[in-house]
Order: C-alpha cells, then structure tokens, then sequence
C-alpha cells in the first residue's frame, strides 16, 4: 500500500515528448501522461515500451519533475533497456507505472537539509531543492568528470565535485568527492547540528555520506538502488536488509519500503556483506 | 494480421464455476509469488479499471513456509529478451505471520484467493492445511490450497521433492485429509520426463485440479566474471519464453491424467490464456507479466469476458 498522504499510483500510456543528452550517455526523458497524480521527490515510475515490445520488466527511473501533464527524468545508457530508452523519439509510446515507492521526508521538522547527490542520484534531490527551497542549507553534486554532469540541471546553488577536473572548471566545479566539500563547509565540531542529510548515488558515496551524518548526530536518508523487477511489491526481487531487533534483520523491498531509507533503520553489517 | 476471433470460446471467465467442493469466483487468477500476498496494489488506478483486482478469480497468495524466510541473497532476477530468472528462495512471512495478518485482511477487502503452502514433508503438509482451515476455515474469500511442491531455489531440494509421485501423493493425501471444503491444488514442476505421472498421482489423493506449471530450471551467465549471475546458480525461468513448453506439458496431463488443469506459463495476453482454455484447463494463472503490469490479468479477464459477449451474440 502506498502510504497515507502519497498520491496514488497509474498505469497509463504516455507519449515522448523529449528525449535529449545532457552529456555524453546522459539524457532526459520527457513523457506527456493523461493523468496527474503528482509525486514527492524520491518516487519512482516504471517505464517500459508498449505491449508487443514491452521488456519482461519495466525500467524503474526517478522522477526529476512533473510539470503541467508532463514528467521528466534523467537516466544514463548502461545496457539494453536503457539502450533502447535513448532512442525513443518523440511521439514515440511508452507504459507509466508511477509514482511508486516510499519518497524522502520533506518535513524535516525544522532541520535543515543538506543535499547530496552522485551521478544519476540527482533527481529527487533536485525535485526536493525545487519543492523546499528555503529548507535547504546546501546541495552538493558529484561526478567523475565533467562530461558525467547534466549541467542544464546544476545551477549557482548547487556546489559541484568532480573526480578529475579536466583543464576548465566548469559551473564553478571543484577538484574532488561531494563528502570533501561537505566536510568543507560543515566542520565536524558540534556548530552545526541542525541538519539532515537526503543523499542519493553510488553506494561508497552514501556509506561515507553516512559515516559523516553520524560524526555530526545528524539524520541521514539514503536513496537506494537495486534491481528491481515489478516495482510495486509484488515479486520481492529488489530486497534491503533492514534491522529488525538488536541483532536481527530482515528483508524490505527496495521498490515498495524504499528506495528511500532512515539510515538508522538499515542492517549495516548485511549491507556492507553485499 | 490480426488473429482471428476465437468463435469456440463460449465460457464467461468472470462466472464463478465449481473446481471440487467450492465454487471459484472466476477463471483468471494471477500466480503464487507474482503478486505477493494480494495485499499491494490496492491503491492503483488505470484508465477503465477500477483496481488491479478487477475481475480476478482468484489472487494465489506468495507461498508460505512453516516458519518466516529470509529468501536468497541478491540478486535475485535476470531479465532475459523473453523471459525472467528468478532466484527468491521463497522469501515469505510464515504460516502463523500468514494466519494472524495476512488471511483476514484479505477476506476483509473481499480478495478472493488461494493459499499456496510449502513445507519439506507430507506430515508438515499436513499440519499447515490444518492450520490452515482451523483458522480460516470460516472465510467467505479463501477458496483453496495450492500445495507449492516444486519451488527451484531452496536448499532443501524442492524440486526433487516434487519430482517423485510417491511423495507427491503423500503430501496430497495429508493436505486433503485436513482441508475438504475447499479447492485443493497441486503445483507441478515441469522439470521432469513424466509431468503426466505426477498429475495422475497428485488426482488419486484426492487433488481437484493440479496447477501446471511452475518454472523450467534456467541458468544465466555473468560474461564479465565468467560465473552464473545467480548466487544460487539456477533459477526459475518465467515469462512468454515458456508458453509453448507450459502449453506441451499442460496438453500432456489433459490427454493422459484426466484431471482438472489450471494452466500457468508465459500468459502474458488474452490470446495466451485462450490457448490454455482451447486445450482444457479449467483457469489460467498469470504470472510474470503481472509483474510487469499489475493491471495484466485484469485486462486478460476483461478481455476474455468480451470474447465471451462477441460470441454469444454472435
């Protein structure tokens, strides 16, 4: 069940409305819905190609934004799904299956939020600085090089990091991991302790994401990923072991009690097993 | 070119007809495992539809083991071009868990199902269906057991299990023993040489109908590493791939073992589930594709029930 407050999820046809790079391998996906039921930043869709053509499972991608009928995400080229993604034109059909999943907060209880976001990890919280931006006390970005960013999405106030800078700074990019320029502008020393952390990217950022909220006492939500399969709960193929007890855990799934997670609520030592 | 309509289908899959002692609500029923416990997509809309629930025969529920599972270690799908691995490992609540929560809120939002139980001998078959019944014995919504006797990916080996009719019979026989005024099924491997010898010894203990069939042994291949994706190894391969192989083993126990068919494998459109009919199943499940859609064996029900119309018209 979607939980109290989210709206709820459709499956329905839509139409590409735009599919264009934002770099190299990088693209945003536009697709023209007939419903509306909007989202909070974090959710998911399924999108897969129409019946005849339809993958044996849907791909799930993360809602950038939702704007007048039409939702938007960003996705990277990384196999066969994706692949054939890339080249869907517009007018081009696709199946909606959204939102699904459990979001991020967007009542922070007074906090304020420090956003942290790698690679492809950047939608939910660019949809999360667009819907609470005067909740926001910093939103980081990082990414291996310059051509790995979706500069269109990355303006003034995101501060950027880079693995290897190249010869130009671009967006004033920085040399180095987004947990260098946390630790920058958040020195561990107890004056600020009004924060909480959203992260979403590679699993060695949010781990070192988590080990730098902890030091500071502040929450931390992590956006996982994992191989999903029907996105809604049903094959429990996407599963997350969460702590269920001192030293017990259990499964969760990743589609339907995430992706997003409460830090404290994850099974680390079985986190860091797999 | 467009398949033309099939003018022999003259049965309304959304008129309730007799399977044994219980009268069934419908004839399109999605598949243990596919559609968890029938508890998830309540909340889901689509154009013309006014749930994922609409016009279900019945939802079988996610099986369940005498006590909770943790499932297999990720990950636990492949996606193939037609098809799906998968490698869950019977992840589940548990019987009691199963009991307590999950039966009576499902009679509560009046989801028609059938449990679907494993256990590692005819004895625990046994005691699950009497727990079973002493429970929910009195649920207007629970319609039958389908006795999971063929699950790929768990150590204890439930495909062997499930390969010999000996034991097959047994766990029947135990499970009918308990639980007789509801629909009783037998889920059958297909990995076998004889699907028909198991199906005639599953209908001699006394199943009413025997599900057929549960997924083919498959196997996929890391070609970075060189090793099978699957920590287990093998899994269970699913989706429209196996059509044509449920339909030959299906055809086979209609033809040889005489007893009531609920036909599962592949069915992915109305057209698929037609297929099953035309052979004589008496329903189909739909599996993989519900995970797809959620909306999938709404819409083949929905479609058939057209058919249906057309040709009594016609």
């Amino acid at each position: 069940m979607a939980a109290p407050g989210l709206p709820r999820p459709c499956r329905c046809e839509g139409v590409v409305t735009g599919n264009e790079p934002l770099g190299p391998g990088l693209l945003r996906l536009s697709v023209r819905l007939p419903l509306e039921p909007g989202f909070v930043p974090g959710q998911f869709a399924m999108l897969n190609l129409p019946a005849g053509r339809a993958w044996t499972f849907g791909r799930p991608l993360s809602i950038l934004d939702w704007l007048a009928g039409e939702v938007s995400f960003l996705y990277r080229v990384v196999g066969r799904g994706t692949g054939e993604l890339a080249g869907l034109k517009p007018g081009a059909a696709v199946t909606f299956l959204g939102p699904l999943g459990t979001p991020f907060p967007l009542d922070l209880g007074g906090r304020k939020a420090v956003l942290v976001a790698g690679g492809v990890g950047l939608p939910p919280l660019f949809a999360w600085r667009k819907q609470r931006p005067q909740d926001v006390a910093a939103a980081y970005f990082g990414a291996r090089d310059q051509e790995d960013a979706p500069w269109p999405l990355l303006d003034s106030g995101w501060r950027v990091g880079l693995e290897d800078l190249g010869p130009s700074a671009r967006g004033g990019a920085r040399q180095g991991l987004v947990t260098d320029l946390l630790e920058e502008d958040f020195p561990a020393d107890g004056t600020r302790d009004d924060c909480t952390v959203l992260a979403c990217g590679p699993w060695p950022m949010l781990e070192a994401v988590h080990r730098q909220a902890r030091r500071r006492g502040w929450p931390c939500w992590l956006s996982l990923e994992e191989h999903m399969g029907c996105g809604y709960g049903a094959c429990k193929g996407c599963v997350v072991p969460v702590a269920d007890g001192p030293d017990a855990w259990r499964p969760a799934t990743c589609c339907q009690d995430g992706p997003v997670f409460d830090a404290a609520h994850l099974a680390w030592p079985q986190l860091e097993r797999t | 070119m467009m398949p033309a309509t099939p003018q022999w289908w003259r049965v309304d899959p959304l008129e309730p007809f007799q399977l044994g002692p219980r009268l069934i609500p419908g004839r399109i029923w999605t598949a243990s495992g596919c559609f968890a416990y029938g508890l998830t997509g309540h909340e889901m809309t689509a154009p013309g539809f006014a749930s994922p629930f609409a016009g279900l025969g019945a939802v079988v529920t996610k099986t369940v083991t005498p006590a909770a599972r943790a499932g297999n270690p990720m990950p636990r799908l492949v996606e193939t071009p037609c098809g799906a691995l998968n490698s869950i490992g019977l992840e589940n609540v548990g019987l009691d868990a199963f009991i307590r929560d999950v039966m009576p809120e499902l009679e509560k939002r009046g989801v028609p199902f059938v449990a679907s139980i494993a256990a590692t001998c005819p004895e625990q078959f046994g005691e699950m269906a009497r727990a079973l019944q002493e429970t929910g014995g009195g649920l207007r919504h629970w319609h039958g057991l389908e006795l999971n006797l063929s699950c790929p990916n768990v150590a204890e080996g439930g495909h062997d299990f499930g390969k010999d009719p000996h034991t097959v019979a047994a766990c029947v026989r135990a499970a009918r023993e308990q639980v007789t005024d509801r629909a009783l099924l037998a889920k059958l491997t297909p990995n076998v040489g004889d699907i028909a010898a198991l199906a005639v010894a599953a209908s001699g203990a006394g199943v009413d109908a025997v599900s057929a069939v549960n997924t083919f042994v498959g196997l996929e291949v890391d070609l970075a590493t060189g090793e099978p994706i699957l920590p287990r190894r093998f899994g269970g391969y699913s989706g429209p791939a196996i059509l044509p192989l449920a339909l030959a083993k299906v055809d086979e126990i209609v033809r040889k073992a005489g007893v009531p068919v609920v036909g599962v494998g592949g069915i992915a459109t109305a057209e698929d589930a037609l297929k099953f009919f035309a052979l004589g199943a008496v329903a189909v499940q739909v599996g993989t594709a519900q995970m797809r859609d959620p909306f999938s064996a709404a819409t083949i029900a929905r479609r058939l029930h057209e058919i249906y119309l057309g040709n009594k018209r016609g």
